[in-house]
């Protein structure tokens, strides 16, 4: 049945492109009459829908008369494979993939294997108020647009001064037995930020270095040393159980089944503030590695048509106004330098301290180290 | 007339299995160009076929550890599963009682209850801090086990899920069984037990080999039990391909292990193919 299943979504994959890209040009030179549409696609959480559908592109619509964003979301991404397969599928055959702006992890592999339109300074000049160090990894031809960073959340009826470095927090760990899990990493990134970091603390910067930006297996041996020290945790953790997904170790922290856990800035702050998370949580970030971070890439597939008009809005997407909507709605990072924004951005970041978002393996390694994982921790 | 369900079946199943099987071969041109386009660690093949991915896939034995875990949850489900709609199906067909008829409609329950809803509950009910375990602890058994994110959990869930088709392809079947027979083998002195082992059990044959193939079928392909209440690892292999899928983004081993599946799969149903051949033979004898 499942082989059936898997077949059944090659043939969507194979055949529905096609007929989709037939059918949306048609809409689209309709609509072009009454002004520009351009097409969006983002897949994440309902955070992420609120953050377009109710902010960004509202505002944008009202100060930019004549430009339309149409808004295509995919909850949790279940429709990212078939929209990646479609995207290479329409930039092979060099027609409109009937998407203009992807708002998706996917992203990050369409800019590796040639399929984005690289964004310059030319096009869209904000992109200049970026960290550079979040272009490397993906060649240049992705626009990181928010961030958020994995930090230490602590349930301070049990720990009184929460561990400050990660040597602290292995010993903790340990000290505490059953008190402390991350979810499996291939199944949500802040168990995958604490898995990495573990093994970054045994690898030369130089070789991170090369993870961060390439694909580089041959230096895949590196990682021995902290899967094994990950393997031997295994015994510590909560009923040697790695969950799956990102909620389900917050779930467990607001049960009070354990006391400490790597968790999203972001998720964990909407959760506290929403009440899902009660009062006797913190978060810290912890030194010596600290937890990786993560941005969210916009990715402007090569065949995109109405690129200028596109680019106004990649433009408008990393202004400090719309930034200031991402801190506000979902507790994001934002994307540009903190010096381009208020002082009460500043401030608000400062319990968490990390203005800089410490980079993660690039998407094939991770690929690979998030299967690793599941070969030799468990 | 039958040529459109054939062409459709043809196109929608047909060509995308081969070019899937294809693909596990190491062929990537053609329809799969757009997969090992973006897929990683792939085994190509320049000239003819190459088994490197099958090669590596069984050579793991991560995968043979799931494998093995998938094999004897299937068992376990399909033995209880069977056991289970037996005793409830025969329970209802020999007694007309309103305790019956409430067993019978409880046991249906499940199927109108989403898998994943169901799955969620299960973990929270088996949990360190679930129902069960602090009934227990309250009752004086402290060291009740904790069931949730084991393979106990999942077989708990599988059963749980497969329990109502089995219940009402087994009523359904000993429904079928004349009442005329039953009294007849009573009036002549059977006792209930020799009744159901002469009467009722050759006359039910085919619907448990149904139950038993197709929970078989749905176990080895199924992923929410087992994603949501399973073990970090091994798990069931529909786990474990959408992380190769997914995650690994390694889709030619994910096929390959789809493949796996697929034979096992079809093991079960060369079985219920072979019952009902059997079935139709002794029915054109005695006739």
């Amino acid at each position: 049945m499942k082989a059936r299943l898997i077949a059944v979504a090659v043939a969507v994959l194979v055949f529905v492109p096609a007929a989709f890209a037939a059918g949306t040009t048609k809409h689209a030179v309709k609509k072009a009459n009454a002004g520009t549409t351009i097409v969006i696609y983002a897949s994440g959480d309902v955070n992420v829908q609120n953050l377009w559908q109710n902010n960004i592109i509202p505002h944008f619509e009202k100060e930019n008369k004549g430009i339309y964003v149409k808004f295509v979301f995919s909850p949790h991404g279940a429709d990212d494979g078939t929209t990646l397969a479609r995207i290479g599928a329409a930039v092979k055959g060099r027609h409109w993939p009937g998407i203009d702006l992807v708002d998706a992890g996917l992203v990050t592999t369409l800019a590796l294997d040639g399929l984005d339109q690289p964004v310059s300074k030319a096009t869209a000049p904000n992109i200049k108020k970026v960290n550079p160090a979040l272009l490397a990894p993906v060649k240049g031809a992705a626009i990181p647009y928010r961030g958020s960073s994995v930090v230490l959340a602590y349930n301070t009826d049990h720990v009184k001064s929460p561990p400050k470095t990660l040597a602290d927090l292995l010993a903790w760990i340990k000290a505490n037995p059953g008190k402390f899990t991350y979810n499996s990493p291939n199944t949500g990134g802040s168990g995958y930020s604490f898995a990495e970091t573990v093994v970054d603390s045994y690898i030369s910067a130089a070789d991170l270095k090369q993870m961060d930006d390439g694909y580089v297996p041959n230096l895949e041996s590196d990682w021995n040393q902290g899967l094994q020290a990950l393997h031997d945790l295994t015994k510590y953790v909560y009923q040697g159980v790695y969950p799956n997904g990102n909620a389900a170790t917050l779930q467990l922290l607001a049960q009070g089944q354990i006391w400490i856990a790597p968790v999203w800035s972001d998720q964990s702050l909407s959760a506290l503030a929403s009440g899902q998370l009660g009062p006797n949580i913190k978060l810290a970030q912890i030194s010596n590695p600290s937890f990786t971070g993560g941005a969210a890439y916009l990715g402007v597939p090569k065949t995109a048509r109405h690129k200028k008009v596109l680019y106004k809005f990649v433009n408008y997407i990393l202004s400090p106004e719309a930034q200031q909507m991402i801190v506000n709605v979902m507790s994001g990072f934002p994307a540009i330098d903190i010096k381009y924004m208020g002082s009460a951005i500043q401030q608000k970041f400062e319990d968490v301290s990390a203005n800089t978002l410490r980079p993660t393996f690039s998407t094939k390694m991770g690929n690979d180290f998030k299967a690793q994982w599941q070969q030799t921790v468990p | 007339m039958v040529l459109p369900p054939v062409a459709v079946v043809a196109v929608f199943i047909g060509f995308p299995v081969g070019a899937a099987i294809a693909y596990t071969l190491g062929k990537t041109g053609g329809p799969n160009s757009t997969v090992a386009l973006i897929a990683q660690r792939q085994h190509v093949a320049k000239h003819g076929v190459t088994l490197g991915a099958y090669r590596e896939v069984l050579g793991n034995s991560h995968v043979r550890g799931d494998l093995w875990a998938t094999v004897w949850v299937t068992l376990l489900t399909i033995g209880v599963v069977v056991a289970l709609s037996w005793a409830i199906g025969l329970y209802v067909r020999l007694s007309d009682t309103w305790i019956a008829r409430a067993v019978s409609a409880l046991s249906v329950i499940p199927l109108f209850i989403p898998v994943v809803i169901a799955s969620y509950s299960i973990l929270t009910f088996y949990a360190a801090q679930g129902f069960l375990k602090t009934l227990a602890y309250h009752t004086g058994w402290h060291s009740f086990p904790t069931l949730g994110y084991t393979m106990w959990a999942v077989v708990i869930g599988e059963v749980w899920v497969n329990v109502p088709f089995g219940v009402l392809m087994m009523s359904s079947g000993l429904n079928a069984v004349p009442n005329a027979l039953i009294e007849a083998a009573r009036d002549s002195g059977a006792s209930l037990p020799q009744t159901i082992r002469a009467v009722l059990f050759p006359m039910n044959v085919i619907p448990t080999v149904i139950v038993a193939t197709f929970t078989g079928i749905y176990v080895l392909g199924s992923f929410t039990v087992p994603y949501l209440t399973g073990p970090s690892a091994p798990n069931l292999m529909g786990v474990s391909m959408s992380q190769f899928f997914q995650s690994f983004n390694q889709p030619q081993q994910a096929e390959v292990m789809a493949m796996i599946v697929f034979v096992l799969a079809a093991g079960l149903g060369t079985i219920y193919v072979w019952a009902n051949m059997r079935a139709a033979k002794r029915a054109s004898q005695t006739t």
